[in-house]
């Protein structure tokens, strides 16, 4: 689970409150992935459950809060709880950088299903959905790549607007591969075409048979 | 606002017979001051074709083009070779630079060939060096330079002496990312500089620094992506 | 072997469909290699189908006997296979009272020889006013060994003594079968006409022996039949002083050199061989360099083959191997293509070239041997052209060619200083061959020096080229493409401008050579009237027993012609004594100078007549000062004498001699002393004198002179028109008359034609080596002109980049081969003109030297630029499309 790792990282560069933490992140990704602030709580609990984090109660938190038991995590008080990697957690984190993504579970894709449904069901114009589609997604890209020029992106200052372009660039690429995708589904949709017609209209161009 | 090339229901055919092939179908086509319109297509889709109408390297079997008001039909080969000199500028997938001359050279060739003095041409083409961030360059030979660098060599030379329409045919296409996504960028500045450019190309990616994106299939225009306010996901950092 | 033949396969293959595939520059190649081929074999095929030589001359000599004997004088002789083409000389003394007699021959041959008598010579025949030369063969033509000599095509056959039989030459200067022509002052009857076996545009009559005999006592000739004569038979009849052609020894000819030793005759072969190799190697130089820059283009072509080639194991001797083997291929094709063409050539200008021809041509005949040569010529022509793009080829840096860049190594800086060396030992050799022209070996060391200044300029075109393109910056825009992509694009442009320099070198040098020709010519003229004047003379055509025509009334008529044909002309007449040459006898008439001047009055050789009687010398045209002096010695009734430096008063002596027809001592002699007044003639100043004496009329008379008019003297407006008319008058009027009018040193008209004939070769040359490269270099920079066109060139641009690339090529190779030139030019001018000439004119000092400056400027700036001009208005104008694969 990636928001998980993804955390555990960032406390690795000191303690952080809850907030301070999904600040950290969205800053990173661009806000890409928001991330909910009872999300990060519940993430905190179980990496501290698990023995990866471990709270850190700072000087004026005390004196506000008095004592903050560790068994109650959505008290209020827990707002002004930082939290701070183990050694357990480093080592977490270590093992995350070091272990590629596996890909043995492809994401469920809506864009691909409809397309898988589509093709089968009689009176559908397949071609149309491929061209709004793509028109679609190249709208998208037209704008991440808009981003891309202007803002933060074109001129990084810091590290964290660096991996702010990255993330853009992750999203250009996903979005590149789509419309190739698209291409190709479009390519081949019109080469079977013409290969059922072939039998009969052999001359026939392809071009014509698309539409 | 007046379009600077407007291609007005122009068809296009090659050959005849059995070998007629239809490159371009009644298309009609703007690109106005300031914006980069991007032309995207399969092999075949007439991308290219549509390219050198537009440049009037070709003419159309029918329609019109029309550059910076003046339609290209009325024009000899002259005239057209004229019109590529003062309006319209290249930019090749290959940079086409002539191994021959110089950086400078190459640039002030459209200055040089329009009859302007050596010493004025050479000007204007440092100028142009400089816009496109090699002036140091400038007495370099073509075989002597990067392909980033004569890229941006045939940029200079596209956008020398100050023309209007750019036209760029995968500009980017010998050239890695990172190099292809710098002459994006200077293609990028000159339209919002005010002027029109044109670019074909099939990648996704860098159609995708246009203003708009024209699909081409089969020598028709099937559809077209407006520029709308980015949205969505992405609302906060547009916002902030 | 055939491991070998299996590295070529491959790179054969390559380099066929390579041919194949680029047309253009293949056939390019083929012109440029089969052109010389085909000239060399057409011209092979006509010289040995016209030269008669061994048995086929020997029908023609022989008729049908076993050998031809001829004798001048008794004494040993030595000869070559066929003494007929003056392979012979007389070994020790030769006794001409007493020649080879029958008896003799018998000795030799055999006692049942039989000998038919025939003879030759030259007789003369009277036809009308005109009297005909012709050539005489005495033989009787009834006898079976004479077939052959003769093939009759009209008439009949000699068949009694007084009858003839005369070739088409005779009977075109106006003879007919049937007519009657007085010979040796016999008549003959002409009974037909057909074809003599030698002779063909000189009139030959064949008669009797008895009426047509041998010019001179001591010649006997016979044709033999004994069987076949052996080669120790024929030096038999040697030993006695008789030359024999034998059929059997012209059919298996001895060892010629060994005989020739002999005979005491240089065979000339050493010299010979230099002669023609420097020939070849300069033909094979020129060919080679229009050539290469075809096969240059083609290894730039394939220089991502050879690269992928190298990438895939290749050895650079494989790489080497594919542009080789499209020499192989090329010359191959261009050397069988031209053989073919040219044994065609030749045998359909034969008929042509007989016309020009007085023998016979013998049968049609292919010289295998001389072919073979020169198809070899083409095909190694071919593969030198391929050698150094092959070499530059090999050389090339593989991952810069796969990369998409030029993987040119950059040339040696070796090679100019190399070409700098060649040029040195070029002058050098000049030099030492102009300064030992006198001991006969010059000219050969000058033609070798131009060879060598020739190859070292090729080596030093590389940087001429190179710095034309550095000198190029501030040029035009065509101009400064154009230097920029010659230079670039070395291999196909250096033999380019090789070629050109190499033709402009050798138009220069001979037209160095010819101008220096002329001007000695035109230095040591001696004209032979004074400038502008007319000269008509006349001496009647007589046969022996003729009366020469009365002189007085001759000249009448002739002065009557005269005045018709050009009545604005005014004649004078020059009288003197009759010196009219009569072959039945003649008086001839001369002045001797006192022996104590005698040096002072020779080595002035006058234009006119010797002796001119008059009492004035008006008709003689001369300076008024000199004149004066003249006038008034004649007036006292003296003789006056020009001489070199003597100018004073003294007595001469006129002496005359009376000879007859066969007289070898005068029949008479006189001489008078008379009063004469010497006068100084400076030739260098006044030019020839127009008399060297004038006598007074009445001292004439004295000394019993007899005085006829001998010329008449023309002034007035003699333009050529003018003289063309007196000329067709006065020699329609009376035979035998002659007209000469000054006009000073004229070019002939051979000079000027060998100059046009080197101006159009070097002009066909020159523009065949910039087309070469100029439509090459086009075809090389279609992306450029595509891209010119698309940053908005106009049309025209191609043709003014096309222009301006044969302007660069043109010029520098002018330019550089106009230098060179001058190096064997001035050299080869010396053993031309180097002697020093006296003549009537005075005395000219050799050597001269004329730099022929209008040729030089021709070539070296109107020919660049009608060359850039035809090639710019050749060049299509349309600009190409960029192509990209989409």
């Amino acid at each position: 689970m990636s928001i998980r790792q993804a955390m555990l990282a960032i406390l690795e560069q000191g303690p952080m409150y809850g907030y301070q933490l999904r600040a950290e992140f969205e800053q990173r990704t661009g806000e890409t992935w928001p991330l909910n602030i009872g999300q990060v709580y519940t993430t905190l609990t179980r990496l501290e459950r698990d023995g990866l984090v471990e709270v850190v109660v700072d000087e004026v938190a005390r004196e506000v809060a008095g004592h903050g038991g560790v068994g109650e995590p959505l008290s209020s008080d827990r707002t002004h709880v930082s939290y701070r990697a183990t050694e357990a957690g480093r080592g977490e984190v270590a093992d995350w950088f070091a272990t590629p993504v596996p890909r043995t579970q492809p994401p469920r894709d809506e864009l691909a299903i409809k397309l898988a449904i589509a093709v089968t069901l009689p009176g559908v114009d397949v071609g149309s959905i491929i061209q709004r589609q793509r028109s679609a997604t190249m709208t998208a890209l037209q704008d991440y790549t808009r981003l891309k020029r202007s803002g933060r992106a074109a001129t990084p200052q810091d590290s964290a607007d660096l991996a702010w372009s990255l993330v853009l660039d992750s999203l250009v690429f996903d979005a590149e591969a789509e419309v190739r995708w698209l291409d190709h589904c479009e390519a081949r949709l019109r080469r079977a075409a013409a290969e059922l017609s072939s039998p009969t209209r052999s001359t026939q161009r392809d071009g014509g048979v698309a539409r | 606002m007046n379009a600077v090339l407007h291609l007005a229901a122009v068809s296009r055919i090659h050959g005849e017979g059995a070998t007629e092939v239809h490159a371009l179908r009644s298309v009609t086509f703007r690109a106005h001051p300031g914006e980069l319109v991007a032309v995207m297509g399969p092999s075949g889709s007439g991308k290219s074709t549509l390219l050198t109408l537009a440049g009037g390297l070709d003419v159309p079997t029918s329609g019109s083009v029309w550059i910076e008001g003046t339609d290209l039909a009325s024009l000899d080969n002259a005239g057209r070779a004229r019109i590529r000199r003062t309006s319209v500028g290249y930019v090749f997938q290959d940079f086409n630079l002539i191994p021959a001359l110089t950086a400078a050279e190459n640039v002030a060739l459209p200055r040089e060939l329009d009859g302007e003095k050596g010493r004025v041409a050479r000007r204007l083409a440092l100028t142009a060096l400089e816009e496109v961030g090699i002036a140091d360059l400038a007495d370099r030979f073509p075989d002597e330079m990067s392909g980033g660098q004569q890229q941006r060599v045939a940029i200079a030379r596209a956008i020398v002496g100050d023309r209007r329409l750019i036209l760029a045919d995968e500009p980017t296409g010998a050239l890695d990312t990172d190099t292809g996504e710098e002459i994006l960028r200077l293609l990028r500045a000159r339209c919002d500089a005010g002027a029109a450019g044109v670019m074909v190309t099939h990648e996704a990616r860098h159609a995708a620094w246009a203003d708009r994106v024209v699909f081409l299939r089969d020598g028709v225009i099937v559809d077209e992506t407006g520029a709308d306010e980015p949205e969505g996901l992405l609302a906060g950092e547009v916002g902030r | 072997m055939s491991r070998t033949m299996a590295g070529w396969r491959p790179a054969l293959r390559i380099a066929w469909r390579d041919a194949l595939r680029h047309r253009g520059r293949s056939i390019l190649v083929l012109v440029m290699i089969s052109l010389p081929v085909l000239a060399v074999s057409a011209a092979a095929v006509i010289i040995k189908t016209a030269e008669v030589s061994g048995t086929e001359g020997a029908e023609r000599q022989l008729g049908a006997a076993d050998a031809r004997i001829r004798t001048e004088g008794r004494g040993r002789v030595v000869q070559g296979a066929d003494p007929s083409r003056g392979e012979w000389a007389q070994v020790g003394e030769t006794d001409y009272g007493d020649p080879v007699a029958e008896a003799d021959v018998r000795t030799a041959l055999g006692v049942d020889a039989r000998l038919l008598p025939i003879a030759t010579g030259w007789s003369r025949a009277r036809l009308g006013d005109r009297v005909i030369d012709f050539q005489t063969t005495g033989v009787d033509l009834s006898d079976p060994l004479t077939e052959g000599l003769f093939g009759l095509e009209a008439g009949r056959a000699p068949e009694a003594a007084g009858e003839v039989v005369v070739n088409d030459a005779m009977l075109a200067k106006g003879f007919a079968v049937g007519d009657e022509l007085e010979v040796n002052g016999s008549p003959l009857r002409i009974v037909g006409s057909g074809r003599d076996a030698t002779v063909r545009d000189y009139p030959v009559v064949l008669g009797a022996f008895d009426d047509l005999p041998s010019d001179s006592a001591n010649v006997r000739e016979w044709l033999v039949e004994a069987g076949p004569v052996s080669w120790s038979q024929v030096l038999d009849v040697n030993e006695v002083g008789g030359l024999v052609t034998s059929r059997a020894v012209l059919a298996d000819p001895p060892d010629v050199a060994s005989m020739a030793e002999q005979m005491g005759y240089d065979t000339g072969r050493d010299e010979l061989l230099a002669v023609v190799t420097l020939i070849i190697v300069m033909a094979l130089i020129e060919v080679v360099l229009l050539a290469g820059p075809a096969f240059a283009v083609g290894a730039r072509r394939q220089a991502r083959t050879l690269a992928l080639i190298a990438a895939s194991g290749g050895t650079p001797a494989q790489a080497r191997r594919v542009i080789l083997a499209s020499g192989v291929v090329l010359g191959l094709v261009a050397s069988a293509l031209g053989l073919v063409l040219g044994i065609l050539a030749g045998w359909a200008l034969l008929p042509l070239v007989q016309l020009f021809q007085g023998e016979w041509f013998g049968p049609f005949e292919l010289p295998w041997l001389y072919l073979l040569a020169i198809v070899a010529f083409g095909l190694v022509s071919a593969f030198l052209a391929s050698l150094v793009p092959a070499w530059l080829a090999s050389r090339q840096d593989v991952v810069a060619v796969l990369a998409g860049r030029r993987g040119d190594r950059r040339p040696r800086a070796s090679t100019p200083v190399v070409g700098l060396v060649l040029l040195g030992v070029g002058i050098a050799a000049s030099a030492y061959g102009a300064l030992t022209s006198d001991s006969g070996n010059g000219a050969l060391w000058i033609a070798a020096a131009a060879v060598v200044s020739v190859l070292g300029m090729i080596l030093v075109v590389p940087i001429v080229v190179s710095a034309v393109a550095r000198v190029s910056g501030r040029w035009p825009l065509t101009a400064r493409y154009a230097a920029r992509d010659a230079a670039r694009h070395r291999t196909r442009t250096v033999p380019a401008v090789a070629a050109v320099a190499a033709t402009v070198a050798g138009v220069v040098a001979l037209g160095i050579g010819n101008a220096s020709d002329e001007l000695k010519n035109e230095k040591t003229y001696a004209p032979q009237a004074q400038m502008g004047t007319g000269i008509v003379s006349w001496g009647p055509d007589l046969l022996p027993g003729e009366e020469a025509p009365d002189s007085a009334e001759t000249w009448t008529r002739i002065e009557e012609a005269v005045h018709a044909a050009a009545p604005e002309v005014e004649v004078g007449t020059l009288q003197g004594p009759n010196d009219v040459y009569d072959p039945n006898g003649y008086t001839s008439t001369f002045v001797e100078l006192p022996r104590e001047l005698d040096g002072s009055g020779w080595g002035l050789s006058p234009y006119g007549p010797m002796i001119t009687v008059a009492d004035t010398v008006d008709e003689l045209g001369l300076d008024p000062s000199i004149a004066d002096v003249a006038d008034a010695a004649l007036a006292a009734g003296r003789a006056v004498v020009f001489t070199t430096t003597s100018d004073t008063e003294a007595e001469v002596t006129i002496r005359q001699e009376t000879w007859t027809a066969s007289g070898t001592e005068p029949e008479s002699t006189s001489s008078d002393r008379v009063p004469a007044r010497l006068v100084a003639w400076d030739q260098q100043e006044l030019g020839p004198a127009p008399a060297s004496t004038v006598l007074p009329v009445s001292m004439a008379e004295e000394v019993g002179l007899e005085v006829v008019t001998t010329s008449l003297r023309l002034t007035g407006d003699l333009d050529v028109a003018a003289e063309t008319r007196i000329k067709e008058g006065v020699q329609g009027a009376v035979d035998g008359t002659y007209l000469y009018v000054e006009r000073g040193y004229q070019r002939p008209d051979e000079a000027l034609i060998i100059l046009l004939v080197l101006g159009a070769l070097g002009g066909v040359l020159m523009l065949g080596g910039t087309l070469t490269a100029t439509f090459l270099a086009l075809s090389d920079a279609r992306p450029d002109l595509a891209t010119l066109s698309a940053v908005g060139a106009a049309p025209r641009t191609r043709r003014r980049v096309a222009a301006a690339y044969a302007l660069v090529i043109g010029f520098v190779g002018a330019v550089l081969g106009a230098a060179v030139g001058f190096i064997p030019g001035i050299a080869i001018s010396r053993p031309l003109t180097s002697m020093s000439f006296v003549g009537p004119g005075g005395t000219a000092e050799g050597p001269f030297l004329a730099i022929p400056w209008l040729l030089v400027a021709t070539i070296v700036v109107a020919l660049p630029l009608l060359t850039a001009a035809v090639v710019g208005l050749t060049a299509r104008s349309r600009l190409p499309l960029v192509a990209r694969m989409d």
